[in-house]
C-alpha cells in the first residue's frame, strides 16, 4: 500500500476516534467545575490544558503500543486474518455505536456502567491541580478504549507497513486529529464561549454524531477489507 | 419547615445514602455554581441562587417529601425565569457524561 492511502486510513481512522465524546463530555465537566468554583481565567486555562495534554499522550501511547505488539507479532508484513479481524471488529464496534452508544434520556450521557460514570463525575469535582487533570486525561482515553480499540487496531496495523520516517508522522497525525475535538473545546472555553451554548450543540447533534461515527466505522471495515483483503488476492484457504 | 410544620425531607436518589433533611446552604451553592458556570458575575449569581431558593422553600411547604431529583427539577424551573443558560446547565449536570 502505498504512504499516501496508509496515512488517509489513519487519518481516517483518527476522525472516527476524534467523534467519541466521552473526553469531550470529561473536559466540558472541568471547565464547568472551574468556572463555577471561580477559578481564574489562568487556573482555567491550565487545567484543562493539561486536560487535553493528558488525552493526546494516552493516545499517542496507545497506538504506538498496539503498533509495537503488533510488529513484534508480525514483522511488519499483517496477515489477510489479522485486516479480517480487525475488519470484524470496526463492524461490530460501527453497530454498537450505532445503537447503543448514548444512554437513552435527555442529555449527553453514554453507554458507559452508571457507576463508572458517578466515578469519573466525583473525579472531575474534585480534581483541582493540572497533574490530576493531566491523569483524568488519560484516564477519559482509557475508558473509552471499547470504542476506540476499533480504529486503535486499524491504525496500527496500517503504521507497522509504512517506513520508519512516515511511522513517526502517522502517529503524529492520529494524535493530532483525534485531539482536534478537545482542543476545539479548550479554544472556545477560554476564549469566553459560553459553556451552555456547546453543550446545547453537543445535545441537539448527538444523533448525527453517533450515526457519522458508527456509519464511519463500517465505512472504514468495507474500505480496508476491499484495499487489503480483497486486492491482494491471497487465497486464505 | 413545611405545613405540618416538620422539616422537609429529602430523598436521596440514591437509596444507599439514606435521606437528609433539606438543606437551602446546599441548594444555593449550587446556584450560585450553575451561574457562574453560565457566566453570571459573582453578585448576580448570588441574588438570582437566593431568589429561586426563596421560590423553592414556597414550593417545599406543599411537599414535605422529596426526592433530590424533584428538588433539582423545581429549582431549574425557577432558575429558568432568570437565567435560561444557567437553568440549562442546572438540570443537565448530571446528564453530561
Amino acid at each position: 500500500m502505498d504512504i499516501i492511502s496508509s496515512l488517509a486510513i489513519i487519518s481516517f481512522a483518527a476522525l472516527i476516534h476524534a467523534s467519541f465524546q466521552l473526553s469531550v463530555s470529561v473536559l466540558t465537566l472541568i471547565s464547568g467545575h472551574a468556572l463555577g468554583s471561580q477559578k481564574s481565567h489562568r487556573r482555567l486555562v491550565a487545567l484543562t490544558a493539561s486536560f487535553v495534554f493528558g488525552a493526546v499522550l494516552m493516545s499517542l501511547l496507545l497506538l504506538s503500543t498496539i503498533a509495537l505488539v503488533a510488529n513484534q507479532f508480525t514483522d511488519g508484513s499483517i496477515g489477510n486474518y489479522l485486516w479480517i479481524a480487525a475488519c470484524s471488529l470496526l463492524i461490530g464496534v460501527g453497530f454498537a455505536v450505532m445503537f447503543l452508544y448514548y444512554r437513552n434520556e435527555d442529555g449527553t450521557g453514554l453507554w458507559i456502567p452508571e457507576s463508572f460514570a458517578d466515578y469519573l463525575m466525583r473525579r472531575t469535582k474534585a480534581t483541582k491541580s493540572t497533574t490530576e487533570t493531566f491523569a483524568l486525561g488519560q484516564t477519559s482515553v482509557i475508558s473509552e478504549i471499547l470504542f476506540i480499540s476499533a480504529p486503535l487496531l486499524v491504525s496500527a496495523l496500517t503504521l507497522v507497513q509504512l517506513p520508519a520516517g512516515w511511522q513517526l508522522i502517522g502517529i503524529a497525525v492520529y494524535a493530532v486529529i483525534s485531539a482536534l475535538p478537545l482542543i476545539l473545546i479548550w479554544i472556545l472555553v477560554n476564549s469566553g464561549h459560553r459553556l451552555s451554548a456547546i453543550q446545547k450543540w453537543r445535545e441537539s447533534n448527538k444523533h448525527f454524531i453517533q450515526l457519522a461515527s458508527g456509519s464511519g466505522l463500517i465505512i472504514l471495515a468495507v474500505f480496508v477489507y476491499t484495499w487489503m483483503v480483497l486486492s491482494s488476492g491471497v487465497n486464505l484457504s | 419547615m413545611n405545613d405540618l410544620g416538620g422539616p422537609t425531607i429529602i430523598i436521596k436518589q440514591r437509596h444507599h445514602k439514606g435521606a437528609e433533611q433539606f438543606d437551602q446552604a446546599k441548594l444555593h451553592k449550587s446556584l450560585v455554581a450553575a451561574c457562574l458556570e453560565a457566566g453570571s458575575p459573582n453578585g448576580h449569581a448570588d441574588q438570582l441562587a437566593r431568589r429561586v431558593v426563596d421560590s423553592v422553600i414556597l414550593w417545599l411547604k406543599d411537599h414535605p417529601e422529596v426526592t433530590s431529583q424533584d428538588v433539582r427539577r423545581a429549582a431549574a424551573r425557577y432558575l429558568r425565569i432568570y437565567h435560561p443558560d444557567a437553568a440549562y446547565l442546572y438540570e443537565h449536570h448530571r446528564k453530561i457524561l
